[in-house]
């Protein structure tokens, strides 16, 4: 074949590139596909990067899920005036990332951690040990790609690499698997979008949609169904865990830091079985006896124990507004931590 | 800078247009030079001072070399670069790994001694810019070309950015000679530039990182204590996984490489030639990785008298030149056990081919017969048991993925689901059909047989699913060798 006709080959495939490419934006747009981000380490990484600003102007959050769901970083920012950084993880413990920074000296701030039982003492510590060392080692040339990769998020809807890529994609097809794999569940795609603050969000779609809602109950029972058995430990295990966060507490609030935390609401079934599997007197009670640290737990606060969860476990982001703004006013007036828009105490 | 980066196709846009702007030769190869500093250094920094170092010892060294008459200067001279060259490999690349191999001998006479464990980063692609620069003191020494004369040329030698972190490992004369006179690409080698880096970009962003990176990872990723328990059905399809993602990752890097340089007008020599298709070992190491079998041919396997000597002699510097080859690959026993059994796999074949001749014949043959076809998936099947040393980090856990793989575990769980094992079989089968059909041919003679719809549908359907993956800046696995 002559040059001309790989000339003419390249042509082509610039065109069918093009079409498809252009004809699948299109289509997503259409089907009211708003943008998202890559959550990976990356991103996190970016986000890490940001704890050492004087805790007068910075907070930091870690925890699972349902931090990343609950604080509407809008809100905050606008309310306190001060920069959150959400270093929450979805799916893990926040151990990892409580150690991490503990051992940072040159971090000094102020430290918000979710305090949901499944994270704290059973959650998978691996992947956020894979984020903190991709942060130890990422290279100029990654940090370089993180900013063109987050210019292209924002301008196409279809770079969702948790929903649309190929991965994704085959991960939809469901084909039935061996007995005694475990799947990872395939959450709605309306209920897990992620913003460039890392807060995840439900859309409104999925707040309205019982269809929706019931799909990821389901996943939550076959969770708790296939790791029943690991959700237990004995009182000698969770005061060891305890210890290591008081620890780790305890060399952050040395260097000047506070260190807060927070039991974020649920509802229904998850309301029920989380009062059952995590008695508060065993867990958050000791959680803040043995730490010493100050704690809000949403069933103390009329304010914010009403809110139902359509999926039961994390807020609509109309709630996560209302939760985020009562949780800054106990925060500032109970818990006597100052805002840069706030007025002192 | 890893070339399935963001960061790498604004660069790479950069000095496509830098590159063919009117400047003379001498600025264009200086900004080739820069960019190719640039792109080693988007890594660490810091590392870039080794590569002077390494640079600017081998040019004096080799030039003095090329023109000392004194025999004995001259052999000192060699001890100098060797000394240089592998003493820096040796203490980034094995310090940890001498240490506690040392430490390890020194407990076990009863000298109890506990050194805190070094702290040492490997600084991306020493393996191969240390080869680089060897073969070419080396080459001064016998004088098998001619020094080079100018430093601009040869920092570019061992600097040039589509080559430097994970090859293919250039000679002197395969690239200096390219650097002499202006290159810049024509429209055929740009087109063909494109076409062979789309397909690399395809290789290692689809099928390496995207589709067989989770299940290889995830089978040995499993603890010792685990290992006992893996079904045969997911150790083979964690051992497939694994053999199609280091065949795609680096076989992809390579000609991503290639047709880099060649959008630059530089030709790289090939690395990888359907590997998964060799009829024999001696085969495969003329397909697999082929710049470093060469380099280890010429530069160890000769030197040790190749097969001058007689047959035992032979026998023993095939199997040193595969043993050191192993840990080339990386610092620990496993890489070396690697070596050692593709040195075992050598020594059979010759032994049955010295006596029957018919192992050569097959080789040799273009003809494609049932008999090389069963040759080649024996060939397949013995290189798989190879890589479960290469990948398992342990000999625990080596010994029970090998175990797993035969049956010989009773009471198993499984780990894949339905959906990895049907996608790791399907790609290992395509991909051994493509190799086997491609065996004698190479990409771009088959790009220019087809139609040019056909093409253009073929690079369309690689490229969409390279962006539909979604997958991007994941480093590559030879950047740690």
């Amino acid at each position: 074949m002559p040059t001309s006709n790989i000339s003419k080959a390249l042509l082509l495939m610039i065109a069918l590139v093009s079409i498809a490419v252009v004809s699948w934006e299109l289509y997503l747009r259409k089907s009211s596909v708003t943008i998202a981000y890559d959550d990976g380490p990356p991103f996190w990484s970016y986000k890490r990067a940001l704890v050492y600003q004087p805790k007068e102007k910075a907070t930091v959050f870690t925890g699972t899920s349902r931090m990343s769901y609950d604080l509407d970083i809008e809100t905050w920012k606008k309310i306190t005036g001060g920069e959150p950084i959400q270093l929450a993880i979805v799916a893990t413990s926040p151990l990892t990332v409580l150690d991490n920074l503990a051992a940072d000296k040159n971090f000094k701030g102020n430290l918000i951690i979710d305090a949901m039982e499944e994270g704290l003492f059973f959650g998978d510590g691996n992947i956020p040990q894979q984020y903190i060392n991709f942060y130890n080692g990422v290279t100029p040339a990654q940090k370089a790609s993180f900013q063109i990769n987050h210019l292209a998020e924002s301008a196409f809807v279809f770079l969702d690499k948790d929903n649309f890529s190929l991965s994704a994609e085959l991960s939809k097809l469901q084909i039935p698997s061996r007995q005694g794999v475990w799947t990872p569940p395939v959450f709605p795609m309306e209920f897990t979008r992620a913003n460039f603050d890392r807060q995840h969000f439900m859309t409104s779609k999925f707040a309205a949609d019982t269809g929706l809602q019931n799909k990821v109950r389901t996943i939550w029972n076959i969770h708790h169904n296939f790791f029943r058995d690991i959700l237990r430990i004995d009182d000698h295990t969770s005061d060891s865990i305890m210890h290591f966060i008081k620890t780790a507490v305890g060399k952050i609030r040395a260097r000047g830091g506070e260190v807060l935390f927070v039991k974020l609401p649920s509802s229904g079934a998850y309301l029920i079985g989380e009062t059952r599997d995590f008695p508060r007197e065993k867990y958050w009670n000791r959680l803040l006896e043995i730490t010493g640290c100050p704690g809000i737990h949403f069933m103390d606060y009329p304010a914010i124990n009403h809110f139902n969860c359509p999926e039961w476990s994390h807020l609509s982001q109309p709630d996560a507004v209302v939760f985020t703004k009562e949780f800054i006013r106990i925060l500032h007036e109970e818990k006597k931590w100052s805002f840069p828009e706030l007025p002192v105490n | 800078m890893v070339f399935n980066s963001y960061t790498f196709i604004v660069f790479f846009i950069i000095i496509l247009i830098l590159h063919n702007l009117p400047f003379s030769w001498k600025v264009k190869k200086i900004n080739l030079l820069l960019a190719s500093y640039i792109f080693y250094a988007a890594w660490n920094p810091p590392f870039i001072l080794l590569l002077w170092l390494s640079t600017v010892v081998d040019f004096f060294v080799g030039r003095a070399l090329y023109t000392q008459q004194n025999v004995y200067k001259k052999r000192l001279l060699l001890v100098i670069s060797l000394i240089g060259n592998l003493g820096m490999l040796c203490f980034f690349k094995y310090g940890s790994f001498l240490l506690e191999n040392f430490t390890l001998l020194l407990n076990a006479i009863g000298v109890h001694f506990h050194p805190a464990k070094p702290d040492i980063i490997l600084p991306a692609g020493i393996s191969f810019y240390t080869f680089t620069t060897l073969c070419y003191t080396i080459d001064m020494y016998h004088k098998k070309s001619k020094s080079v004369k100018n430093m601009l040329d040869f920092s570019l030698f061992v600097t040039f950015f589509p080559h430097l972190v994970a090859g293919p490992i250039v000679r002197p004369l395969q690239l200096v000679p390219q650097f002499e006179t202006e290159h810049s690409a024509t429209g055929k080698q740009m087109l063909d530039g494109l076409l062979l880096l789309s397909l690399g970009l395809f290789m290692k962003v689809v099928l390496a990182d995207s589709m067989l990176a989770a299940p290889a990872n995830a089978m040995f990723g499993i603890s010792e204590v685990d290992a006992p328990f893996l079904a045969a059905l997911d150790a083979w399809t964690g051992v497939l996984a694994f053999c199609g993602q280091i065949f795609f990752d680096f076989a992809g890097y390579s000609t991503c490489a290639i047709g880099v340089a060649l959008c630059l007008g530089f030709v790289l020599p090939q690395n990888f030639n359907y590997p998964y298709a060799s009829i024999g070992f001696s085969d495969f190491w003329r397909r697999w990785h082929i710049t470093l079998s060469a380099w280890l041919r010429d530069y160890l396997y000769i030197p040790l008298g190749g097969n001058r000597n007689g047959k035992i002699k032979t026998y023993i510097n095939i199997m040193l030149t595969m043993l050191i080859g192993g840990l080339w690959h990386g610092a620990n026993w496993t890489f070396v056990v690697w070596g050692g059994l593709h040195g075992f796999y050598l020594w059979v074949e010759k032994f049955v081919d010295d006596k029957t001749g018919k192992i050569s014949a097959l080789t040799s043959s273009s003809k494609k017969t049932i008999t090389g076809f069963s040759y080649a998936l024996f060939t397949f099947f013995l290189v798989n048991i190879t890589w479960v040393f290469f990948r398992a980090g342990s000999f625990v856990k080596a010994s029970e993925i090998l175990k797993s793989m035969f049956g010989l575990h009773k009471t198993v769980y499984p780990i894949f689901t339905s959906i990895d094992i049907i996608k790791v079989v399907t790609i290992i089968m395509v991909m051994l059909t493509v190799h086997w059909i491609m065996r004698n041919k190479s990409v771009l003679e088959v790009a220019y047989k087809i139609s040019w719809w056909r093409l253009g549908t073929l690079w369309a359907i690689m490229l969409l699913l390279l962006i539909w993956s979604q997958e991007s800046s994941s480093g590559f696995i030879y950047f740690q060798f």
